[in-house]
């Protein structure tokens, strides 16, 4: 796996995450706005070798913690933890998955992303409630099923997202420079 | 055969690091002063594809006009115009009386002079937003590091767009600034008092009501008002916190958008506060600097 295109791709997601993609956020609908994080995770997790995903998912997680207005507390600290394990298990399960997915379809892609949204949320709310079972840590507040639809909308509209960007991945795998196990490209579907 | 030895060198390497990072998200909060510091490093190449990220997003999709005031230019810098002279006048009065209640106050409690004396004015700094999580409309935004002001903005001084609170400065990083919106939950209580939206018109009091407004983290306020006041909707709520820099005092923090009659109350009513003006929409931010100049 090529780590440049990794570093430079992280920038341009975090970039995007942390202002462009306000242009697509539904204002009316709860400020539903779609993610490129997940894209990212997803395509590394359906291409790169087992480790080395599960390593930069984490990776990448770390990084979307401790940009602006995620797990935010007291004193401009940030939490890490809950993206990062959220993508860190999403990586786990589509790992399982990939060899019987068609890897090359954008809609796989998509569809993928969805679910990857959902996971990693899923995720987060367990690391946050586990959190709050700690003594000395406050205990988790929100949720409901207000927070459940916009998480809904945010996976719909980030796995509608990952339509364009992941056909962008894929007119661009060659200098992602990733190998399947066996060595044969074959192998990819 | 493996065709990835570097990884298979380190098999553990992998349950190490996931068990450091669940061991980290228990932490409480105090033991997690480092990550800001880790964070401002990190920003620091995603911060210019962040910045021109919010100056595109700032093209194709402007800050909405607040609906109460004049889209002409020229009627807009006359209204200006008419407000700053308005304003001039309020504040000398409020000088000549801070005076008198300083003098006052400095005969009974005998202290020094130079300790009654009002601050310096606060430094004006335009500071660009380069980053914002756009699905939380009351979530931290990050601002460029204005260094020629680097010493003048601290913790806790307000950010305005217009004449507009848009939230207060909570960390001054090594390599950007953390803006709070006012309506995070995190700003606590504010408080505030309403006024007529045009007082030259309007027959009711200057002061409608005093409030303590509560973020709901949503983007709004909420409060309860005697429903004997006359409150409407529309009106503009203005900042009256001594907790917060005096030079915020009288700017707006929103208007009446909703008002509800308690239940369980039949004397008074729950209304909402909306902003009008959001730091998220607009591509930069003033911040009134409050902090002393580095000899």
């Amino acid at each position: 796996m090529n780590a440049v295109v990794v570093i430079v791709a992280t920038v341009l997601a975090l970039a995007f995450d942390s202002s462009v993609a306000e242009i697509f956020t539904l204002r009316a609908t709860g400020s539903i706005t779609p993610q490129a994080m997940p894209c990212l995770v997803v395509f590394i997790a359906l291409f790169a070798p087992g480790t080395a995903a599960l390593f930069v998912a984490l990776l990448l997680g770390v990084l979307v913690d401790i940009s602006p207005g995620h797990g935010q507390l007291m004193g401009g600290a940030h939490l890490l933890g809950p993206n990062a394990l959220g993508f860190f298990v999403s990586t786990l399960l589509i790992l399982k998955i990939r060899n019987i997915v068609f890897r090359r379809k954008i809609l796989t892609i998509s569809f993928l992303v969805f679910c990857a949204v959902i996971i990693s949320a899923a995720v987060q709310a367990f690391v946050l409630v586990t959190r709050g079972f700690m003594p000395w840590n406050p205990p988790a507040v929100g949720g409901g099923m207000g927070e459940f639809a916009k998480l809904l909308g945010t996976a719909i509209y980030s796995g509608l997202l990952a339509v364009p960007l992941g056909w962008c991945f894929l007119a661009t795998i060659g200098i992602w420079k990733f190998h399947s196990p066996t060595g044969r490209k074959a192998t990819w579907r | 055969m493996s065709n990835y030895g570097t990884f298979r060198s380190t098999p553990k390497t992998l349950p190490i690091a996931v068990g450091v990072i669940i061991c980290i998200s228990m932490f409480p909060a105090s033991w997690l002063g480092w990550t800001s510091d880790v964070a401002d490093l990190v920003r620091v190449p995603v911060t210019p594809f962040s910045h021109v990220g919010m100056l595109v997003k700032n093209w194709l999709r402007p800050a909405v006009q607040p609906f109460d005031l004049p889209s002409d230019e020229q009627e807009r810098n006359e209204l200006a115009v008419e407000e700053r002279d308005h304003f001039r006048q309020l504040f000398h009065a409020e000088k000549l009386r801070s005076i008198e209640l300083a003098d006052q106050l400095r005969s009974m409690q005998s202290l020094p002079e130079s300790a009654l004396r009002n601050p310096r004015p606060p430094l004006v700094v335009s500071v660009d937003l380069t980053g914002i999580k756009p699905s939380d409309r009351s979530g931290f935004i990050e601002l460029k590091l204005a260094r020629e002001a680097l010493t003048r903005i601290i913790e806790g001084d307000i950010a305005i767009v217009g004449r507009d609170i848009v939230g207060r400065i909570s960390r001054v990083g090594l390599s950007r600034m953390e803006l709070l919106p006012s309506t995070n939950k995190e700003s606590g209580y504010i408080r505030a008092a309403i006024v007529p939206a045009h007082p030259l018109e309007d027959t009711r009091p200057p002061l409608l009501a005093e409030i303590l407004l509560t973020p709901t983290g949503e983007g709004a306020f909420t409060s309860e008002v005697p429903s004997n006041r006359g409150v409407q909707k529309h009106d503009v709520v203005i900042l009256d916190d001594p907790s917060w820099p005096i030079c915020g005092r009288g700017l707006a923090l929103g208007v009446v958008t909703a008002i509800k009659q308690l239940d369980e109350a039949p004397l008074r009513q729950i209304i909402t506060v909306s902003p009008r003006r959001r730091a998220r929409e607009h591509p930069h931010v003033v911040v009134l600097g409050t902090g002393e100049e580095d000899q």
